[in-house]
This record gives C-alpha cells, structure tokens and sequence, in this order.
C-alpha cells in the first residue's frame, strides 16, 4: 500500500514516513501542494495525508481542488486545529478522515487501514481482517481459511462491523443497514443477529472478537491476544 | 486615619453647626435693637415678652429653615446614592470567571461618574489581562505540540527497553495540553457566549461511549450507556459538553480495575452521571481537586485534577454543577432545564 503524506514540517514528515514504513506502508513525502498535486495526478497512491497548514495554501482548499478534478483517492486530514468547524470543514472538502496532530504513529496506520477497508471508487471486495476474510463478491467467509455458514443478514452485518473495525458501529446505522424501510423491525432483530454471528465466529475460532457495546453499538475488533 | 462618617451624619453635624451659628448671631441682633426692653427682665411681663419675641424672630425662622432643609437634603442624597447601591448588588451577583462586568453609571450623579468609569478602565484592564493570559497559554500550548509530536514519533523509532514508559509519559504530557487549550478554549466561549445549540445529552453520551469504548474493551473493561427517563435536551455548546463528559469517563475508566465497569447514565431530565468501579470520590476529595488548577498546584501524577477543574469550569459556563455521590461511585453533572 503506497501512500503519499503531505506535510511541510520536514523533521515530522521524516519521522512519520519511518514510523509508517515501520509499519509497513510505502510512504512518500510531499513538502507543497505544488509537489503532491503533480503526485496525484501520476495516480500511484492508495491513500492521502494532508496536513493543512502548507507554504503554498491551505490543505483543505486543495483537497477540494483535486477532488473537482476526478482524483478520489480516500484523504486522511493531519489537524492541529481541533475546533468541530475545522472537522466539518475538512470532510465537506471531501476528506475520508481527520487526525488531530499530534497523533500516534499507531492511530495514523489504523485510520489507513480503515480507510482502505471502506465502500468507495476503490473499495476491494475482498475484505481481510484478522483471521477473517470476507468476500463480498462471492458471498463467502472464511476464518484461518475455513469457511463460515452465514445467513445472508449476518454477512451483511460481518461486512459492515469489519469495514469499521476497531470502532463502535451504531445500533441505529446497523438497523438502516440491515434493515429496509418497509420491514419492521422488532427491537431484538439486532441483538439476536448479532449473538447468531457472534456464536458462529466463536465457533469458528475467532474468540473475543465482537463486543456489544451496551445501549451504544457493536464493534469488531483484532482477537486479544 | 479620620474616622469613617456617613453623609446624613455630616449633614446632621453641618445642619447643627449653621443652625448654632444661626441663632447666635439672631440673639446679638435682636438683643441689640431691643436693648432698652430687655434691662428690665425682672418684670414677669417684660420677661415674657422678650422670650415671645426671641421665639418669634429666633427660634421659629431657625426651626422653619432648618427642618425642612434637612429633611429635603437626606431625601436627595438617598435618591442620588440609590443608583450606586444598584450598581453594587450588580456587582456582587457577578460570577467569579463572568467576563465583561461593567458598572452601569448611567443613572449616576455627575459627581460619581468619573468614579464609575475609573473603576469600569480598571475592570476592562483586568478583563484584557485575563484574556491575554489565557491567549498565551493556548499559544504555549499550541506550539508545544509540535515538539512534542517530534518526540512521540522519536521515541516510536526507538528500540528501547525504556520506550514505551517514555511514550507514556508524552501521552500524558499531550492530555495535559489538551486540557489547557481546551480549558482555553471554554473561557473564550463563555465570554463569547456565542455558540448556543441545543445539545441532546443522550447523544452525547452515545458519542462519548463509542468513541472511548475500543479503548476500554483492549485494557479489559466495559463501558456502556443507559438511558433513564425522557431525554431533556438543553442549550449548549456540544463541543464543551463532550469534552466535560470525556474527560469523567476517562478518569472513571483510569480508575476502574481491569475486568470492571464504568456506566455513563442520562437522565432523568438534564444529568449525565458516570459511575465507576472506583473507590468514590467525596464530596470534599472533589472540591479539592476542582480547586487544584487555581491553586496553581499541579503536583497530580495522573493528571485528574486539572481535567475535573475543567469539567467544573465547562459545568458552570453552562449554569450547571459538577457534584460527587461517593456511596454510588457516580459524578454527576447537572445542567440547567431549559
């Protein structure tokens, strides 16, 4: 996975290119918006990381710039600026995600991560996390390479939870998901789907992996090990 | 140092003074004009009319003039200090942290005025000082983060026994300036009183439950939400309030041991509790580390007493409290019902 980090803080972008290396990214640097935007057009990168303060214009204005022309690839947005307004501003352009600065190494990688594994122009179909493979496409699960019988309710429900895993998905967003308009929904359907997968991913051997997050949501996250 | 006189007592002593002076100098006149009258006040007759006619042209004319000048003087100085009692009663009910307190002199006597406005120069003088001092520290603060960014990632190259407590102790360094930009931040916005949404503390909790949760769920504790009672949204500024709850989670979950539970609970009406599997807090203990920040005393190695002095502070900018229910492990934040 290549990914291109623009940032014109030459110390932090040398440490943050190592750290991701370090990580296992191909990471690239560009110093100005003149550089990363020739970077762009030559489409070699997966994923985009904007801080916004650069010498020649905001990182923000750009984004929004490249994205009228076409390119879209998902954009994670480095902030010092952690005022909501900055938040919204910075998805409105079309950023996929927003770090506040200064931010661990570890939850940049997994903001990548988590950006390459959402629906887009580039999502995949096959959807790997953990011991866990999801192919959308085909309608298959497979745990350590054994495959998993699920309904098709609970795949939809496995491909949503791991599209976002490591973080809460919302009752409510897993409802609108699952759920049509027109279908009623009881307010047991979720938990009741949800303990289903849960005892099959168990069964499976994927243990410790889907918490319930009480009067929230459910998040999938990495067996503990 | 002269002792301290009211206005109404030197009127009475000066009203006296004239008063005296007054009828001494109406004596001699009379005196002098009735000499012949007066030589024989050894007749009853006589005697009598001397004393009508000093009561006619002394007594009376000082009595009529005086009274009525003494009553008329304490009814206007009541009426012009009046305005200055208001003014204070003002004043008074002013908050401590209340930015922009002015005396309002418009109802002032002329003589009073340049007083009002040296005091109210004075308040606006301390109102910029405090705002310069909290613009120094967001700035402080802002600019020790890229340093600090510099070292955290340093420190993650490092292949170091000793890396990963020194990584901490940058997290923690990072939390602290967190909490004073945001501690800036919230005086900014109370002194704007600009931003006031109407802010759903249920929805704030989902926010503040699923945004901590991965966290608690990797060091082996839950953390949920229940909902008590209708939802009683409030007005507000989000931003603050999240940042209020956040920080009691992160304390309540900081102080739970592994495999405990911490509950944010909201409701009834317009309360967000967080209750731990901690030891409580008492009332006292909380008041206490609310106070630390003023105090100037950060001498706490976790970093608590900074956050919940925030809390108290973000609390008050929305006419709420921040109050401890040691027995139940619970802080409670109670804001103002709309």
């Amino acid at each position: 996975m290549r990914v291109l980090l623009i940032e014109d803080n030459g110390r932090l972008a040398a440490l943050l290119v190592a750290g991701l290396e370090r990580r296992g990214f191909h990471c690239d640097h560009a110093e100005t918006l003149t550089t990363a935007t020739e970077a762009v057009v030559a489409q070699v990168h997966d994923v985009l990381i904007v801080d916004r303060g650069l010498p020649d214009g905001d990182g923000i204005a750009w984004l929004r710039d490249i994205r009228r022309q076409g390119h879209m690839q998902p954009a994670l947005i480095l902030t010092a600026r952690d005022a909501l307004e900055d938040r919204i501003t910075g998805l409105d352009a079309g950023a996929d995600d927003y770090v506040v600065k200064p931010a661990e190494v570890d939850e940049i990688a997994a903001r990548i991560r988590a950006l390459m594994r959402r629906p887009g122009p580039r999502a995949q179909t096959e959807l790997r996390f953990g011991p866990l493979l999801v192919d959308s496409a085909r309608r298959r699960t497979l745990c350590a390479g054994q495959a998993i019988d699920l309904s098709r309710r609970e795949t939809d429900l496995l491909e949503l939870l791991l599209r976002q895993a490591g973080a809460v998905v919302r009752r409510e967003s897993i409802e609108s998901a699952l759920y049509s308009f027109a279908e009623p929904v009881t307010p047991n359907a979720v938990e009741a789907t949800v303990s289903r997968l849960r005892r099959k991913l168990e069964d499976a051997g994927a243990r410790g992996m889907l918490h319930t997050v009480r009067g929230v949501g459910y998040m999938l996250r990495e067996p503990i090990a | 140092m002269t002792p301290r006189r009211s206005i109404a007592r030197r009127l009475f002593i000066g009203l006296s003074i004239v008063g005296f002076i007054g009828t001494a100098l109406l004596l001699v006149f009379i005196i002098n004009e009735h000499r012949q009258s007066f030589t024989a006040l050894g007749d009853p007759a006589a005697a009598r009319h001397a004393f009508r006619e000093l009561f006619e042209h002394v007594i009376l004319p000082i009595l009529v003039l005086i009274i009525p000048m003494g009553m008329a003087s304490l009814i206007v100085i009541r009426k012009a200090l009046a305005p200055l009692g208001e003014a204070v009663a003002q004043l008074q009910v002013a908050e401590r942290h209340q930015r922009g307190v002015l005396i309002d002199h418009a109802a002032f006597p002329t003589e009073a005025v340049p007083f009002a406005q040296a005091v109210n120069r004075l308040l606006g003088q301390l109102d910029q000082a405090a705002r310069d001092h909290e613009a120094f520290a967001a700035d402080v603060a802002h600019e020790l983060r890229t340093p600090l960014a510099v070292l955290a990632l340093e420190l993650d190259g490092l292949d170091h026994p000793d890396a990963p407590r020194l990584r901490a102790e940058v997290i923690a360094m990072r939390r602290l300036i967190d909490q004073l930009m945001l501690l800036a931040r919230v005086e900014a916005q109370s002194a704007a009183q600009s931003i006031r949404d109407m802010v759903r503390l249920e929805d704030v909790g989902a926010d503040i439950v699923s945004l901590l949760a991965p966290g608690a769920i990797a060091a082996d504790k839950t953390l949920s939400l229940t909902r008590v009672g209708e939802a009683v949204p409030i007005v507000g500024q989000r931003e603050t309030v999240a940042a209020a709850l956040r920080n009691l989670v992160e304390n309540a979950l900081r102080v739970t041991p592994a495999g405990g539970a911490v509950t944010v609970i909201a409701g009834p009406g317009p309360r967000l509790r967080v209750k731990d599997g901690g030891t409580g807090l008492t009332p006292e203990r909380l008041a206490e580390l609310v106070q630390r920040h003023r105090r100037a005393d950060h001498a706490s190695s976790e970093g608590a007493g900074l956050g919940l002095a925030i809390v108290a502070r973000i609390m008050a900018a929305h006419g709420g409290t921040l109050s401890s229910v040691a027995d139940a492990q619970e802080l409670v934040l109670d804001f103002a019902p709309l």
